[in-house]
């Protein structure tokens, strides 16, 4: 607990449950309706009225930006959470199996390591279709490989416990010693690695998104947000700066409350 | 001789499982790639006279059995073949080969200036004083990881072409036109170059031979450049694979911020078009460029490091990962 003290993790702290509310409850924090103008005042810089400005067409962007966390975040989340489990599993299996088979599938992770993972959630992207549905999946597919690796190597480390050893003389099936006492004992570095994941799954979400390949307007989603701003950015460089700039304190925050969740191990 | 066969045999055991992992994806996943191509292009009014699909599947490739498509695609591969593009009609080999050079360039400034902010930074924190002033120097580089490439890209073009006009917002003409590219690309692989220095420098200073290089009284420049950097630049050509990754993936983003034609444009258009040729394309040339890449690092290391040679048979060298684990960003 004497690690939430610290500055940086207790502000990261702070900023993520801004964002959980964001997500949750987003007219809380929105002044206004993220899909209606707000009069004729079209490009206005940010002001106290409009702290992001307002775009194009009139509409305030802290509330597009606030309305728009709840789909990048939870595509982002699913991401993880679809390559923490789908790898999880892989590693299970490939550490418990051993042999012949613990050697294919590590090839065919080694694989999906060296391909970039940005490419793997553009082929899926390409094959499935857009929004924010197939992003996650692509983007979970790029974090499987490291997921499965570490949790091999996990299970390689706790397999010869004594634990484990006194499972077996008990005479317990197999599949039950893997799920009751593998698994737990094998997964707290999974979820340490899930948070810095979460980090990059943000990233890699709003990036496909801001490259046209999220939901269509006008939803409002973090990337296409900035890319949106983009044809204004001679004169409107708020419009891409600011939830650009939200999207790097967000991706921030999780790093450091990421970085104490490693350190406590 | 017995050095370099392994290392071919691996390089194309990556190219193959690639495109295999590519193939299977693509397989694997519910849709048909040609009628989503003409759905893109033509919207609902899209053909689906049968007649007329089997011919198209038949020019794009993507007619018979699926091992029959697995197999000669992959055989097309050596042959500089890669299909055509549905969206465009062109060859992919020709569409890769005219935009390459123009994402050569910006990757290849980016991987420098990476190198050298990298490098400046382990020896700033490296020689700063007091114990906050290093903390803080050494927080500095991870950060150009978790910046999102457009943020930096629209900040620097804001910045540099609307305010200063030092360089163009966009297009790809001469030198002046790769640097703000070069700089957004520059900043993730810097932090991935800076993990890797810093960890082999610190490692270095506390060294036995620095200390004796120290107690010599030996200038602080001389040791630095002859005993740590030397022990730092090693380990870093061996995470150029994991640099090219990142930079294949930014790429994509900073084609686009910045309107310029090359790979990543070209990647981004064809998954706007749902033009799965010119997609899978794009992998398997990023993927031969990796693998060609990691073989030569590999070889080069050897040379560069007598002690891999002999050592190869007794021991699998570790092979270096980022905890990031790969370009998702």
């Amino acid at each position: 607990m004497r690690r939430l003290l610290n500055p940086v993790a207790l502000l990261s702290v702070l900023v993520l449950a801004v964002t959980l509310v964001a997500v949750i409850w987003p007219a809380l924090l929105a002044p206004y309706d993220p899909f209606d103008s707000v009069g004729t005042a079209r490009l206005e810089p940010p002001s106290w009225d409009h702290l992001f400005g307002t775009d194009a067409l009139a509409r305030d962007v802290f509330s597009r930006v606030v309305h728009g966390a709840r789909l990048s975040l939870l595509a982002a989340v699913l991401a993880t959470t679809a390559g923490a489990v789908l790898g999880a599993l892989i590693g299970l299996v490939s550490g418990a199996a051993g042999g012949r088979v613990d050697f294919a599938v590590m090839r065919v992770v080694d694989v999906m390591l060296a391909i970039p993972g940005i490419l793997l959630a553009l082929i899926v992207v390409a094959s499935l279709g857009f929004g924010a549905v197939s992003i996650a999946i692509g983007v979970g597919l790029g974090a499987t490989g490291s997921f499965a690796r570490v949790m091999r190597a996990q299970v390689m480390r706790v397999r010869n416990e004594e634990y484990i050893e006194a499972a077996r003389t008990m005479g317990l099936r197999r599949p039950t010693i893997l799920l009751r006492h593998v698994l737990p004992n094998a997964s707290k570095p999974i979820v340490a690695m899930a948070s810095t994941e979460l980090a990059l799954a943000i990233l890699a979400v709003s990036a496909l998104s801001f490259l046209g390949f999220g939901a269509q307007p006008p939803t409002p989603e973090w990337g296409s947000l900035v890319s949106d701003g983009r044809q204004f950015i001679a004169t409107a460089p708020w419009l891409s700066i600011m939830p650009g700039s939200v999207i790097l304190v967000v991706v921030l925050a999780v790093n450091g409350v990421a970085r104490n969740l490693g350190g406590n191990r | 001789m017995r050095f370099v066969a392994p290392k071919v045999l691996q390089a194309l055991f990556v190219v193959w499982a690639t495109y295999t992992v590519t193939f299977l994806l693509i397989h694997a996943l519910p849709g048909d790639p040609v009628l989503a191509a003409l759905a893109v292009r033509a919207g609902d009014a899209a053909t689906t006279d049968p007649e007329v699909l089997d011919a198209l599947r038949a020019q794009y490739g993507l007619d018979g059995s699926v091992l029959h498509q697995y197999v000669t695609h992959f055989l097309a591969l050596f042959r500089g073949d890669l299909g055509v593009s549905m969206a465009t009609g062109y060859e992919v080999s020709d569409m890769v080969a005219r935009a390459l050079p123009k994402t050569a360039a910006v990757a290849a400034l980016a991987l420098a200036l990476g190198f050298a902010g990298a490098l400046s930074f382990t020896i700033a924190a490296y020689l700063a004083r007091p114990h906050w002033l290093r903390s803080t120097i050494s927080q500095i580089p991870p950060l150009g990881i978790a910046i999102p490439a457009f943020l930096t890209g629209v900040v620097l073009i804001s910045v540099f072409s609307f305010q200063l006009g030092w360089f163009p917002a966009s297009g790809a003409n001469g030198f002046s036109s790769i640097v703000l590219p070069a700089i957004t690309l520059s900043l993730p692989t810097g932090a991935v170059f800076y993990q890797v220095f810093s960890a082999a420098v610190f490692e270095a200073g506390d060294a036995g031979f620095v200390r004796t290089a120290q107690a010599k009284g030996l200038s602080q420049p001389v040791v630095i450049g002859r005993h740590i950097l030397r022990n730092a630049v090693l380990p870093a050509i061996t995470i150029i694979g994991i640099q090219i990754g990142y930079l294949a993936g930014g790429t994509a983003v900073v084609e686009t911020v910045f309107s310029r034609d090359g790979i990543g444009r070209i990647t981004v258009d064809a998954v706007l078009a749902r033009d799965i040729n010119v997609v899978t394309g794009v992998v398997m040339v990023v993927a031969v460029i990796y693998a060609v890449t990691t073989m030569i690092v590999d070889l080069l290391y050897g040379v560069l490091d007598p002690r891999i040679r002999t050592r190869v048979a007794a021991k699998p060298r570790a092979r270096a990962t980022t905890p990031a684990g790969g370009a998702d960003a």
